[in-house]
């Protein structure tokens, strides 16, 4: 393959500039990529019919002398962003023909930075999952390999950067869904500190979790995108500004949480990982192996905090202002109906969980040491980051599964183990591709992870360039 | 193990509507779920009040604003209605007279 829809954003963004090619040449690159396999993978829930007309009002911002490094780059976007006018379903029954009223405001930004947006990538419903498996609208198939997920909960937004269907995209990490998809799709993901971007426009699903990140091909793009996207913003009151963390001293140390992984990782992956630490060990970084006493501690408490704030989050799509309405005998009746018709099976296994640990008697035993669990993790990964520029472990502790392999739910969420981590204590965390494992005569991708200090995205991504 | 009368009240808390069958999957699930996670009941709670950390509140200044990114989108907020009269929703009827 060698087509416009390859390059970086960086690179496009060049030959744009330099007059040699055009947006609207990027955006057909892309749409002969949807129009030969989107069928296949189902990336893409919509393409938008006015992609081209996108393009040639970037091109001619260009004309007119605007220059942003994502005008006329064609996206990709998480179906739970909004874009005013157009439809947003989560991957959701519920939401199936819900049309947004307005702008997110990292759509907003991009808008105004002149990007192109291809279509609604497919996802895990409500951003529940970790295989894009639990999407109303059917599996997205792994580019590297159909008979595989592409990863999730971000799985649409990974695997149309993976196959030339878009240049960048945005998803959403809520306990890995970034980082995950691009691992299992060999690109670049990453979880921004909670509060860098705002959340205003963006389909809830744990809020204290909850934060939209760029998927690219390298490192630079991932960072144009961020740059695009972060900031402070009125409408979501935990957003905050780049000064609100006290700038980070690098020490050129990485702590590698080797005790979390020793022995659960193939030999292959490990071969990868170990290579990109022995890249960081010639580029002059020294690395040590660190504990995070709290760290098998993670998955319990990251998933009762996830049911709790699904299930009071989700409680909102009752069918009476918007979304399924379905009617039964009575009031409840109606609830009850649109809900068990509206929503999937995992979704309703997490509402119930939710409702579980946040009933009367059992918030003490779960939800409050949960939130214990989580504080005590969070001075953890402080201590260890006042010493360590990032924490390094493999993203995932396995390549992309077969499709319908993971049957049962704790094994799904079993594979969360290294992700869920950033979610609870609010760093920013990023996966990089390391190479990949061979498997039934195809090439699965695998990412390493690295997790920095609160804010520290810059001292992250420039250590994520040193690893490519 | 959670027993299903348990299910059966949690769903009515939930306000879902479950089949039989999906009743005794979540029975299952659901308390293997439980148990994995009940593993933070190690954790001691910590004796002073937690810190500022992770919840503060964040203020603005009591000023009226205009709608905001919602400024004019009534039409489209009606257009989402289920069922609307004279730009109001229309809701079930919940208040009833005795029989």
């Amino acid at each position: 393959m060698n087509s416009l829809a390859d390059l970086t954003i960086v690179e496009a963004g060049k030959r744009m500039s330099a007059g040699e090619i055009t947006a609207v040449d990027l955006a057909r690159a892309c749409l002969k990529n949807i129009e030969a396999r989107n069928k296949e993978l189902n990336v893409y829930l919509e393409v938008f019919d006015d992609v081209v007309a996108q393009a040639e009002a970037a091109d001619a911002r260009r004309k007119a002398g605007e220059s942003h490094p994502l005008l006329g780059i064609p996206l990709a976007i998480k179906d739970n962003i909004l874009i005013e006018g157009r439809r947003v379903s989560a991957a959701s029954k519920m939401l199936e023909h819900y049309v947004a009223t307005y702008d997110a405001t990292v759509i907003r930004k991009l808008k105004e930075a002149g990007a192109v947006f291809m279509g609604r990538t497919n996802m895990d419903e409500f951003a529940l999952g970790g295989s894009t498996e639990n999407s109303a609208f059917g599996v997205t198939k792994n580019p590297h390999d159909p008979t595989r997920v592409a990863g999730g909960t971000s799985g649409g937004s990974a695997a149309a950067v993976a196959a030339g269907m878009a240049l960048g995209a945005l998803g959403t990490d809520t306990g890995g869904s970034v980082r995950n998809p691009a691992s299992f799709c060999g690109v670049v993901g990453l979880k921004p500190t909670y509060g860098s971007v705002s959340r205003f426009g963006i389909i809830a699903a744990a809020s204290s979790f909850d934060q939209c990140g760029p998927l690219a091909k390298i490192v630079e793009d991932a960072e144009i995108l961020f740059n695009a996207i972060s900031g402070r913003d009125e409408l979501d009151s935990t957003s905050v500004d780049s000064t609100f963390y006290s700038p980070k001293t690098h020490n050129k140390k990485i702590g590698v949480l080797r005790s979390l992984f020793a022995g659960e990782i193939d030999h292959i992956t490990m071969g990868h990982f170990e290579d990109k630490l022995a890249k960081l060990r010639s580029a002059g970084y020294t690395i040590e192996d660190v504990e995070i006493p709290s760290a098998s501690l993670a998955l319990s408490a990251y998933y009762i905090i996830n049911f709790a704030e699904v299930s009071a989050n989700l409680s909102r799509f009752d069918g009476v202002r918007y979304g399924l309405s379905l009617k039964g005998e009575n009031l409840w009746d109606d609830y009850a109906k649109s809900k068990a018709e509206g929503f999937g099976p995992e979704t309703r296994r997490r509402i119930m969980l939710g409702t579980y640990v946040l009933s009367s008697g059992y918030y003490d035993a779960y939800y409050g040491k949960a939130l214990a669990a989580r504080e005590q993790l969070r001075n953890e990964y402080i201590n260890l980051l006042n010493t360590f520029d990032a924490i390094a472990t493999p993203t995932m502790p396995d390549i992309a599964s077969k499709i319908g392999e993971l049957g049962d739910p704790l094994a799904m969420y079993l594979a969360d183990i290294f992700t869920v981590t950033a979610n609870l204590t609010g760093n920013p965390a990023v996966s990089i591709p390391m190479g990949v494992v061979p498997s039934e005569g195809k090439e699965l991708p695998v990412g390493i992870q690295l997790t920095a200090a609160h804010g520290d995205e810059a001292g992250l991504l420039a250590l994520g360039h040193e690893l490519q | 193990m959670i027993s299903l009368e348990e299910i059966r009240n949690l769903a009515t808390l939930a306000r879902l509507k479950l089949s039989g069958a999906e009743e005794e999957s979540l029975q299952k699930d659901i308390s293997s779920i439980l148990d994995y996670v009940g593993q933070v009941s190690t954790v001691p709670m910590p004796e002073r009040k937690q810190d500022a950390g992770l919840w503060h509140n964040v203020m603005r200044p009591d000023t009226p604003r205009d709608g905001g990114a919602l400024a004019g989108k009534e039409s489209a907020l009606i257009a989402a209605f289920p069922k609307s009269e004279g730009g109001y929703n229309v809701v079930r009827k919940i208040i009833q007279k005795d029989e």
